[in-house]
């Protein structure tokens, strides 16, 4: 049955005209013998039983054909007068409108049925299609899987070839490809709109839109036949369950990644700490017993007690070094996560103060804060090493009994903190160079330094999202400029007295 | 010296630095045992009558703050914590775990006796008279009253003010975590609300400081807490 169906689904409109044709004539020569037997009314009805079979196996025109053809066929071959078209008696007229109609209308209503059953099966044949789809594409382990089952997918429903253009969308177009438009393809990535292009045969670009976004654009070539809204429907379904499939696989990528990057993050941060621990005990075993020299009764001359003072006073250099050394490591392997508080700059300059103390020496300090400067937001242990390393920069470079000035104003949405001192200014301060790492402004000069403290301040100050900068300012001297974001302060709410 | 002398045990595995540290304390006129291991130590601990514990926080048998706890349970004495650690939430949780202070490493001897004086009076302290008056600087405080003065003139502080300067100034020397001060003075729920106790403190240094840019009794000690000091 279902064999004999597909078979006549394969003629061509034209066949199918010959074939009822040829039902008719079939039905007219089957019938004449009997047109002294049976009425012309039975004869009537073995038409119409032909209309109807017509109707059900060749569909609506070629009903439409058979209808005509057996009123003609009736009116010539058993009206009489036979083998005429003309007609004797005048009643057979009223016969020939109801047999046309009937066939007509029967016509109509059985193709219309079958219309629709076929169409009911199409339509549970996608949905089948679908789930057999979704099911494979659940599975799918990669991109390249993906591409894989939709082009089956399309080449068996559409008979028509397609493209999953994803992600880096412009790259594969420009990779050369002949069927479709990549300016298209990236209209719809854009918009997420379904477009349809009919230039060299019909062509839809499909957006892969996945709950989070857009993640691609699907481009579909059917083959012969044009695509209907039901394909169309069919097509939006299979691009949002490819958008979906692909969206998957995108955070799958992204968990496997971040658990790779979250184990290399382990792996540094553990091989730092345990760098750290081992030159930081030595060099604590160092300073403590060169002070330890200091205790010894009775007490050692004074030679040895200076060499002691010598060896205590590099030891803590070198400790300063080692971790200006670990700090820069920590800041360039991206390991420094920024504890960053809402808190008044005044504290940690003074804190940073305290921490420089013997640094500075002979030099006088001069703070200058305003009373009214808003909360800032930064990491205090981080803000507190620039801070050590601009005022040991300022007291390095500048004449022993200067003045080092810290001062702090406002400067639009940031708020500007300068260090500046009383010394020969910086070289050529206009070019960021000083913020390299190992620049020195002034090379091999006798005094002492690495060139880590300024490219250190700038990779914590690049972290806060501030800036900084060198000046040398008209009134002689250097200064550099903090400056770090303002933000919105959260309130402080006063207290009920 | 005094007739009794300080009982002291120093938990570190690194023998040079116990040595120097040994040395350091023996100056300071106590008597020292050492121990190069967490479990050590503790033993030595609860055999009882140690004074002041120096602790290190990376022994190889195990976390000084393990030890810590361990230790809080039947002794309030004080523990000073030597740690090469830079990170400042291991010396947070030190803290609150019990520890009264913590030295980084490298430190000097200096730093080192003075931390210990600091700590060895404020047990003495403990044991004998209190009194509710308290003198630091020009200021005056009176606990009793809850009135204080500054070179003779009476200091208005707020009720907030007040609660953080007497929390501060009944734990000399001792560094407060952030957590536990914002936590005693303004309650659980402001411990993520750390811009309250820095304006406070703020408030403090304004009113009772010489120059509160740069502070010589309330102290910053930077991304762990505050610490209170008589000043020199």
């Amino acid at each position: 049955m279902s064999n004999s169906r597909i078979a006549v689904d394969r003629l061509s409109p034209r066949q199918k005209m010959v074939l009822s044709a040829l039902a008719c004539i079939l039905a007219a020569i089957v019938a004449s013998p009997l047109r002294g037997v049976l009425d012309p009314a039975n004869i009537v009805m073995l038409f119409l039983l032909t209309v109807l079979v017509v109707a059900v196996s060749l569909g609506r025109n070629p009903a439409v054909l058979a209808s005509v053809l057996s009123v003609l066929l009736f009116d010539v071959f058993f009206v009489p007068p036979h083998f005429s078209l003309a007609v004797s008696n005048l009643q057979y007229l009223i016969t020939f409108a109801v047999m046309l109609a009937t066939a007509l209308i029967t016509g109509h209503l059985t193709a219309t049925l079958k219309e629709q059953a076929a169409d009911a099966e199409r339509r549970e044949q996608r949905t089948h299609a679908l789930y057999e789809i979704a099911s494979r594409l659940a599975g799918a382990l990669n991109d390249v899987q993906v591409d894989e089952i939709v082009a089956q997918f399309v080449s068996g429903e559409f008979g028509g070839r397609c493209r999953l253009l994803l992600g880096e969308l412009a790259a594969e177009v420009h990779a050369g490809t002949p069927w479709y438009s990549g300016e298209l393809a990236r209209r719809v990535l854009e918009s997420g709109q379904r477009q349809i292009s009919r230039e060299e045969g019909q062509v839809a670009y499909l957006p892969l839109k996945a709950p989070m976004r857009v993640r691609g654009v699907l481009v579909v070539q059917p083959g012969e036949a044009a695509l209907l809204e039901g394909d169309l429907a069919l097509l939006d379904a299979l691009a949002s369950l490819v958008a979906i499939a692909v969206e998957r696989l995108h955070y799958v990528e992204v968990a496997q990644r971040s658990e790779v990057e979250m184990a290399t993050e382990r792996l540094r941060s553990s091989i730092l700490s345990a760098l750290s621990h081992d030159l930081r005990t030595p060099l604590t075993v160092l300073v403590g017993l060169a002070d330890s020299i200091f205790l010894i009764r009775p007490s050692l001359p004074e030679p040895a007690l200076e060499n002691a003072r010598a060896l205590r006073d590099q030891a803590t250099r070198l400790a300063g070094l080692v971790a200006n050394l670990l700090e820069m490591a920590r800041l360039n392997a991206g390991s420094v996560t920024l504890r960053q508080e809402w808190q008044p700059l005044e504290e940690v300059v003074g804190s940073s103060l305290k921490l420089v103390g013997d640094a500075l020496g002979r030099h006088r300090l001069r703070v200058e804060l305003p009373r009214d400067l808003p909360l800032l937001r930064f990491d205090a242990v981080l803000i507190e090493r620039v801070l050590c390393n601009l005022v040991e920069n300022a007291a390095k470079y500048s004449p022993a009994d200067g003045e080092i000035r810290i001062s702090a104003a406002l400067a639009g949405d940031f708020v500007e903190l300068a260090v500046s001192d009383e010394g020969a200014g910086f070289p050529v301060p206009e070019s960021g160079q000083l913020f390299e790492m190992f620049v020195r402004g002034h090379s091999e000069s006798a005094t002492p330094g690495t060139g880590l403290g300024l490219a250190i301040c700038r990779a914590i100050v690049d972290a806060h999202g501030g800036r900084m900068r060198v000046e040398n300012p008209a009134s002689g001297g250097g200064r550099i400029v903090v400056s770090l974001p303002r933000g919105v302060p959260p309130v402080v709410e006063a207290e009920v007295a | 010296m005094s007739e009794t002398r300080s009982q002291v045990l120093i938990v570190e595995d690194e023998a040079q630095i116990r040595h120097f540290v040994c040395l350091a304390l023996e100056a300071e006129g106590c008597v020292v045992q050492e121990a190069g291991r967490l479990a050590d130590g503790l033993l030595i601990a609860g055999a009882g009558a140690i004074d002041l514990v120096v602790l290190d926080l990376g022994l190889p048998d195990g976390d000084g703050i393990d030890f810590i706890r361990a230790y809080r349970g039947w002794s309030d004495g004080p523990v000073l914590i030597l740690s090469a650690r830079t990170e400042e939430r291991h010396k947070i949780d030190a803290l609150d775990a019990g520890a009264d202070d913590y030295l980084t490493k490298p430190f000097g001897v200096g730093e080192l006796r003075a931390r210990v004086r600091a700590l060895m009076r404020r047990r003495q302290r403990t044991g004998g008279e209190a009194s509710p008056l308290l003198e630091f600087g020009d200021i005056v405080v009176d606990l009793a009253k809850r009135q204080v003065w500054r070179k003779g003139e009476a200091v208005h502080l707020t009720p907030i003010e007040y609660r953080l300067l007497a929390m501060m100034v009944s734990h000399p020397g001792q560094v407060l975590t952030q957590r536990r001060l914002l936590a005693e003075i303004w309650g659980a729920s402001y411990i993520e609300s750390s811009h309250y106790l820095r304006v406070y403190v703020g408030h403090l240094r304004q009113k009772l400081e010489d120059d509160p840019a740069q502070p010589r009794h309330f102290l910053t000690e930077t991304g762990v807490g505050y610490r209170f000091q008589t000043g020199t």
